[in-house]
């Protein structure tokens, strides 16, 4: 797993954040772990159960003037306390300065303390999404991403069964690529991935026979797409005689990626299948599932209501002995 | 040419399921497969027809298969339906 340590987060968002170091070079090297913040006001004032000490933790205007509220044994008393624990960094808002006993004791114990301009809510919501994005649960799966029609469809399978071309013809088509050959898929929320090319690749491709070509420079800007919600994965197979492809639709199979479920649709490669067409309407499909129409379920549900209109008629006729 | 007459068993008839069991087994052999019930007739490799038949419990459906592997057709189809598609 990445470390992101407190000399990095300064170095590298300084001026995002309005840094300003209150205690010079101290602590740089502490590892901030998980992207939470705490207000630890309850731990100011004494109460130390189940105090989260393992997260940033961010002094606003009211835990300052509280502080400055204290008498200078109580000031002492709470400042031991508070430092006894093994906190990654404090940040000052507003601009304030805490007490020169709060830093004394932050000194002595090599506990970073950061200054900035922010308001507290500000701050925090920054902090949250930088560190949200920073910590969340990456991997790279080797595909192809293509945006078809709004929907994020992610195309796998075996080298050479044709992943880059079926997103070429895409692209050709007037839809957009994300990401080839390798997609740096990140989670975002509890359900959402999200996809996108590893920096060094762009929007680079190659293609059998041709070899590597740029699709922004071909297609223009239209054609690309920086990152995009991983929905549906269209798993790409050679056609196999002995396999059975499903063909109703009303199973829906579903994979797992970075802990998100996603539908899965099988499609068997064979000579002159135009995987394109097949592609928008399976992009169709699942805007018409999202949006509460399933057809095959609808169509079945139909017929097994004739079939059973038929039996009753049947029944009834053959007790018919007039 | 090979006939067989089988009447559909399980309770909930030939809906999509059944159809689509019929169908991936007929799509096995190599023969032209046909399905006939009444007066409809249907192409035993094609889902949608064979969802067409909505032949429901008691109806009789009529297999006909013609080609190399005409009568082991016949007989998986046959066996399929009296399995009841492995439902009750």
């Amino acid at each position: 797993m990445t470390t992101l340590t407190v000399g990095k987060l300064l170095s590298e968002k300084r001026e995002f954040f309005e840094f300003f170091p209150l205690l010079d070079n101290i602590g740089y090297e502490k590892n901030l772990t998980n992207s939470l913040t705490h207000r630890p006001g309850l731990a100011l004032a004494g109460y130390m159960e189940r105090f989260a000490h393992s997260r940033i933790q961010v002094l606003g205007q009211t835990e300052i003037s509280f502080l400055l509220s204290l008498s200078d044994e109580q000031l002492e008393d709470r400042m031991r306390q508070l430092f006894s624990f093994d906190i990654p960094l404090f940040i000052v808002t507003k601009g304030m300065v805490p007490p020169k006993k709060f830093l004394d004791h932050a000194a002595r114990t090599q506990t970073p303390v950061f200054q900035t301009n922010l308001s507290t809510t500000e701050l925090i919501t920054r902090l949250s999404i930088y560190l949200d994005s920073f910590f969340a649960p990456q991997t790279t799966i080797h595909g192809s991403l293509v945006d078809v029609y709004g929907v994020g469809l992610l195309y796998t399978g075996k080298s050479g069964i044709g992943k880059s071309e079926c997103a070429l013809d895409l692209v050709e088509r007037g839809h957009r690529l994300v990401a080839d050959d390798v997609v740096k898929i990140t989670k975002k929320a509890t359900q959402v991935i999200v996809g996108s090319a590893v920096e060094k690749l762009g929007h680079h491709m190659e293609v059998r026979g041709i070899g590597i070509i740029d699709i922004e420079k071909l297609f223009g800007i239209r054609a690309i797409r920086l990152q995009k919600r991983v929905e549906v994965e269209v798993r790409l197979e050679a056609w196999d005689d002995k396999k059975d492809y499903d063909r109703l639709g009303i199973d829906e199979h579903r994979t797992t990626i970075l802990g998100v479920e996603i539908p899965v649709v099988v499609i068997p490669v064979s000579p002159g299948k135009n995987i394109t067409v097949i592609s928008e309407v399976i992009s169709m499909n699942h805007m018409l599932k999202v949006y509460g129409e399933n057809t095959a379920q609808r169509f079945i549900q139909r017929l097994s209501e004739e079939i059973a209109r038929r039996r009753t008629t049947f029944t009834y006729l053959e007790a018919d002995t007039e | 040419m090979v006939e067989r007459e089988v009447a559909i068993v399980n309770r909930l008839g030939l809906h999509a399921r059944p159809a689509a069991q019929l169908v991936q087994k007929a799509s096995k052999f190599e023969s032209e497969i046909k399905l006939k019930r009444q007066n409809l007739e249907v192409n035993a490799k094609s889902i949608m027809g064979v969802m067409m038949l909505a032949a429901e419990m008691g109806s009789k459906i009529l297999i006909i298969a013609e080609g190399p592997d005409e009568r082991e057709a016949v007989e998986a189809l046959a066996q399929v339906v009296q399995g009841k598609f492995g439902e009750e």
